[in-house]
């Protein structure tokens, strides 16, 4: 379990890029799969020629970093689709990573990495490894959070949230889409060059199907911690992530075939953004919602008028 | 305030589909000007609120705002001087972010938005303080998302955020025509307030003739592209709606007669 715990702390870091452009700029961004690897594989290129580890792992979320500022600039500037301009990227990327390696896989044995006093000491599988993964998460979720809080951030969200407001009221859409897909992907950039260090190698295929990885645990972590707040939705995210894991690991620990896993895990997102629409837990939400409502003074006879609110509360 | 010379605006030209949606329009604002913009639909009305908000670049013609032309400007810069609310209630704000985040992105309009804390003690003081002047009770309900509110709540938030920083020219597009009468009532109150306040220049378009006599110092009527007529403060308000109406007949009657003459 203490591995499902670790590889959910891991990879919450890159959940937390999905995050950004699948919830807050509304963007469904595949760029994942492939920045993904590219972190992984510039950051083990560089600890393999030498570089201290620390540099490697920036150096990895940079990578990320521009790779999201290509995708970002080909859908504003290009006028590219969403989904198409994350695909171009992927696939540009999966030959770009070839080149960064130059092999197919690169094995991190013996190397020293960010991991290597944890592994040294026999700590990377204990308590404390998972203490320290938390330690990154934590810190990587409070940017995040102080982010979207600042004026740059709710620029941001107002642009995910209704794009027409946004710039009549000033925002420069383009750019903040640019902005949050570069950020989004240093990331996920960063998240790849973690766990290539905690597996030790870096291997081409190590990206495919992460996006639904991604949004599995948006998704997940939303249905089980619902909130207004940015940070509650921060939470929620690392939250899923940890779930997701460990339903993996689960289906792994009954036998299921590893090959089976991209397969369960799209059911798995299916079944999440299907159940939420299904009849029952729409009343409830709708229960929910009109509870909260703000009572209407622009309506004339006042109280009893307050209902019609309900349903613009989505 | 705001000058527009020969805007010429084609949609979809060399088609089948082409459409003329302005042909040569000429309009000045002097500062403080309250321009009401009657017309029927497809008169232009709308394209021509486009255009001076940059949310369509015209085809030909200019458009100078406080001596400065903005013609090729994009919208997120001429958000510095030119604020519009729209039709649709929903529109103007962001659903899922509170009111209080809301108009913070009013108050960050034309600085730019840096990594500055978006809400601030002092910034919600003001929020508090500026929420209250719609008498709406809003301001004890800065941390709600604004998706909660009804479309008069929401039309009223919009004017706030749109003259929350002084715009040098605030575009009304049909804003109180989606509320029932009342709020109707309560947002064109709203409005009035807020642009003699604020010695605003304004541009407002609507389909209710009293609305448009009622409200502003000068008329301008729109008709396939064209201003038809354009009354003055002294004339305008000897105006009635059957003026209006009789107007409009005349000119819809010539450009039947036109037609009919061509073929």
């Amino acid at each position: 379990m203490i591995i499902a715990l670790q590889l959910g702390l891991l990879y919450a870091v890159m959940a937390l890029g999905v995050y950004l452009t699948y919830r807050v700029l509304d963007f469904p961004d595949l760029t994942v799969d492939g920045s993904f690897t590219t972190g992984a594989s510039v950051t083990s290129v560089l600890i393999v020629g030498g570089q201290s580890p620390l540099l490697a792992t920036v150096a990895g979320l940079l990578a990320g970093a521009v790779a999201g500022c290509v995708t970002g600039l080909l859908h504003t500037a290009g006028r590219i689709n969403p989904l198409l301009a994350g695909i171009l990227t992927q696939i540009a990327l999966y030959s770009i990573n070839l080149r960064i390696m130059g092999k197919a896989n690169v094995p991190l044995l013996g190397q020293t990495t960010l991991l290597s006093p944890l592994r040294d000491s026999g700590q990377l599988t204990t308590w404390v490894g998972v203490g320290v993964f938390a330690g990154v998460v934590l810190a990587v979720g409070l940017v995040t959070v102080w982010f979207l809080g600042t004026d740059m951030g709710v620029a941001l969200r107002a642009t995910g949230d209704n794009e027409a407001m946004a710039s009549s009221q000033g925002v420069s859409v383009d750019r903040a889409k640019v902005l949050g897909l570069t950020i989004s992907n240093a990331l996920v950039g960063l998240c790849g060059a973690l766990v290539a260090q905690f597996a030790g190698f870096a291997d081409i295929s190590m990206g495919i199907g992460l996006i639904v990885a991604g949004l599995a645990s948006v998704i997940i972590g939303q249905a089980l911690l619902s909130g207004r707040t940015v940070w509650v939705a921060v939470v929620a995210v690392v939250l899923g992530s940890i779930v997701y894991r460990g339903v993996i690991q689960i289906a792994l620990g009954v036998g299921l075939n590893p090959n089976d896993m991209k397969l369960i895990s799209a059911v798995l997102v299916v079944v999440a953004l299907v159940l939420p629409r299904t009849a029952p837990l729409r009343q409830w939400r709708r229960l929910r919602a009109s509870r909260v409502a703000v009572p209407d003074l622009t309506e004339t006879d006042a109280p009893e008028a307050a209902a019609p609110t309900g349903e613009a509360a989505r | 305030m705001l000058r527009l010379t020969g805007i010429r605006k084609v949609f979809y030209p060399h088609s089948v589909n082409e459409r003329v949606a302005l042909r040569s329009i000429d309009l000045h604002l002097a500062p403080g000007d309250f321009v009401t913009v009657i017309g029927s639909n497809g008169a232009g009305k709308s394209t021509l609120l486009n255009v001076i908000s940059g949310r369509i670049l015209a085809d030909a013609g200019d458009v100078v705002i406080d001596g400065q032309s903005v013609t090729r400007m994009p919208e997120y810069r001429r958000a510095r001087m030119v604020a519009r609310v729209f039709q649709d209630p929903m529109a103007g704000t962001a659903p899922h972010l509170t009111i209080e985040e809301n108009l913070s992105i009013a108050h960050a309009r034309g600085r730019g938005s840096g990594l500055r804390r978006a809400i601030t003690r002092a910034k919600r003081a003001r929020f508090r303080e500026e929420l209250a002047t719609l008498e709406l009770g809003l301001e004890d309900r800065l941390g709600t998302p604004v998706g909660m509110l009804s479309g008069g709540q929401r039309q009223a938030l919009s004017l706030l955020m749109a003259t929350y920083v002084q715009p040098k020219i605030l575009l009304l597009d049909e804003h109180t025509a989606a509320l029932d009468p009342s709020r109707a009532a309560l947002i064109s109150r709203l409005t009035t307030v807020a642009i003699e306040r604020n010695h605003l220049t304004a541009l407002m378009v609507t389909h209710n003739m009293s609305q448009a006599l009622a409200m502003g110092n000068r008329l301008v009527m729109m008709h396939d592209g064209a201003i038809v007529l354009d009354v003055p403060a002294a004339e305008k308000d000897r105006l009635t709606p059957q003026h209006l109406l009789d107007e409009f007949a005349r000119i819809k009657g010539a450009a039947f007669s036109d037609r009919t003459l061509l073929d």
